[in-house]
């Protein structure tokens, strides 16, 4: 499914040049929910951004799905995005004036969908996070759980085989962070969906099927022995 | 498009009171955009539309007040005798105040049963016409004049020191007639106190359009040598000179109405920046769901749009009624300019309003397109 091959990444800070990753080799197959952890400043957020196309590698070959999306130009890349990745934030990012069910419905207003095939599909995805009864509520009247909810089931709506989360149960508690790790799981085993998951916390590693851990830009072949936070 | 519609106005009520404050400040503008427009545009048709290709008026020389043009109405005759006059028809006017003024009352005195000739377009809508025959001090009233002063058939007023009977009240397809009042000749002679035999001035119709010159210079040399010597031009250009000062404060207003635009364009712009500002990370949100640049772009625009459009209509709405309730007029020597404003005018505005708040907006619209996706998210 992610084939990223001799990757970098660096850009321009002053005078200096910034590597956060640098010559990284990687594979997720289909249908994996793996974790990328690592201390800040490790280059995993840089990675997910490259695997979710919202920033393209200065060096390498990175495929997903057969498509070698770092030839896209941002046009191509913004069509891209909107069909095969789904991106879960750690703190939501929610539209405070709109209800849960037209949160997830934003993606689809971009397409051709009807009025009625757009409410179908958000309620469907609503259902699938468990939502449902929830669907006119607006953010400020549901929990930080609830919310991280719609933010997947937003990411679910137009059916995409890639879903990438920063941090996604960074702002929960032990228990609401829990459902939405049983949640990814599911998304993973059931729905066939490919997970890249960052995340500092190794308690949310353990859902997922592997993890992985980069420092300095690289990836680690053994675990190291840094704390959580 | 229209669910990228119903979201930007959605989040135009997310910032209730900066939205509220940008739409009265746009209104403001506005009003004053209609007002300024509506001054434009009645002016405009009194000095156009109205003038007739065939008639020429025939003033005394170096008078530019009904007070002070006096001329014997025995010149009549005189006229009448020029090759290439058809009619002619002397008129007496009383007005109040012969500066500028925004309530201006006029009297025309016109000679018993030759108003259907001077006027033939007015209709009389309230009262009938065997009042105005019958009655010596009997005035038809227009109608502006009469929804200004409160005024129906019979009632009595007083005005310029006349006291007149109200026969009837009328309707002309010029605006400014409908700010006057018609009484008999020979009553507001004498009623105005300048005696039997004295006018204001001659409407004289030509034969055709090209008698328009060698007529109205026969009359002029005429009556050169004589004790009231006169100035003769076509109607069209008479109205142009007598409006002179109402065309020179109406086209100051025009900087009223730029400085309107200006203020409406510097507002939503403002507004639509400070709200771009405040959405930077939500920008990048949309943009990593796979919003392209111009939908985004659609987004800020629309918002800047309905800002623009709802200050319109409370702006354009306010004006336009508070104008029809007022129904100002507006004088100057004698010329008399109904401002009553037209739906076109409002919807002209509601339009420009729209449109001013879509080019406010351009700027921050490429400012929330440009920015890098991973920096705003960071921010």
């Amino acid at each position: 499914m992610i084939s990223c091959k001799s990757i970098s990444k660096s850009y321009r800070k002053g005078p200096n040049l910034v590597t956060p990753l640098e010559d990284l080799n990687l594979e997720v197959a289909r249908g994996e929910f793996l974790a990328l952890m690592g201390p800040s400043g490790s280059g995993k957020t840089t990675l997910l951004n490259l695997i979710s196309g919202i920033d393209s590698p200065t060096a390498g070959s990175l495929k997903i799905d057969g498509e070698d999306i770092a030839s896209f130009s941002r046009k191509e890349l913004t069509h891209w995005r909107a069909r095969k990745v789904g991106y879960i934030f750690q703190l939501y990012h929610l539209i405070p004036v709109l209800t849960a069910l037209e949160n997830v419905e934003l993606p689809l207003l971009i397409t051709s969908l009807t009025r009625a095939e757009r409410k179908e599909k958000a309620e469907a995805a609503l259902k699938i996070v468990g939502l449902e009864d929830r669907s006119h509520h607006t953010p400020n009247e549901l929990s930080g759980g609830q919310e991280q909810r719609v933010a997947i089931a937003r990411a679910l709506v137009s059916d995409p085989a890639l879903l990438v989360a920063d941090e996604p149960t960074g702002d929960l508690d032990r228990e609401s962070a829990s459902k939405i790790l049983d949640l990814l799981k599911s998304l993973s085993s059931e729905h066939g969906k490919t997970i890249v998951m960052v995340t500092h916390d190794a308690r949310a590693a353990a859902a997922a099927d592997r993890t992985l851990h980069l420092e300095k830009g690289q990836l680690l072949e053994n675990e190291p022995s840094y704390s959580n936070s | 498009m229209i669910a990228l519609l119903q979201l930007a106005a959605k989040q135009l009520l997310r910032h209730r009171l900066r939205t509220i404050l940008t739409v009265c400040g746009v209104a403001s503008g506005m009003f004053l955009f209609t007002a300024v427009e509506t001054l434009q545009q009645s002016l405009g048709e009194a000095t156009e539309a109205s003038a007739a290709d065939t008639t020429l008026v025939v003033y005394r020389e170096n008078r530019f007040c009904p007070m002070t043009s006096q001329l014997p109405e025995y010149y009549a005759d005189e006229i009448r005798r020029i090759d290439g006059v058809r009619e002619v028809i002397p008129i007496k006017i009383s007005v109040n105040n012969c500066g500028a003024s925004l309530d201006v009352i006029t009297f025309r005195g016109v000679p018993e049963g030759l108003l259907q000739k001077f006027a033939p377009e007015i209709e009389i809508i309230e009262g009938g016409e065997g009042e105005w025959l019958k009655r010596g001090d009997a005035a038809l009233v227009g109608e502006q004049f009469a929804k200004r002063r409160g005024l129906s058939p019979g009632d009595k007023f007083d005005a310029v020191g006349i006291t007149v009977y109200v026969a009837g009240i009328i309707r002309s397809p010029f605006p400014q007639d409908n700010n006057v009042a018609y009484v008999k000749l020979e009553f507001l002679q004498q009623a105005s106190k300048t005696g039997l035999g004295i006018v204001t001035q001659f409407n004289v119709r030509v034969k055709k359009a090209a008698d328009l010159k060698p007529v109205a210079e026969a009359i002029d040399e005429r009556f050169k040598s004589d004790q009231k010597p006169t100035n003769t031009r076509p109607e069209k250009a008479f109205f142009a000179e007598t409006a002179g000062q109402l065309i020179e404060l109406i086209g100051f207003t025009r900087w009223l109405g730029l400085a309107a635009v200006i203020a409406v364009v510097t507002l939503v712009a403002n507004a639509i920046s400070l709200m771009v500002r405040s959405r930077v990370k939500e920008n990048a949100v949309l943009r990593t769901l796979g919003y392209p640049s111009r939908a985004i772009m659609f987004l800020v625009l629309s918002e800047g749009g309905l800002l623009g459009m709802m200050g319109g209509l409370v702006g354009a709405g306010l004006a336009w009624s508070f104008l029809r309730w007022q129904s100002f007029t507006m004088g100057s020597e004698g010329h008399t300019l109904a401002i009553l404003p037209q739906v076109s005018t409002a919807l002209f505005a509601i339009v420009a309003a729209l449109l001013l708040g879509i080019i406010a907006s351009v700027h921050p619209a490429l400012v929330a397109i440009r920015q890098p996706i991973v920096k705003s998210l960071r921010s």
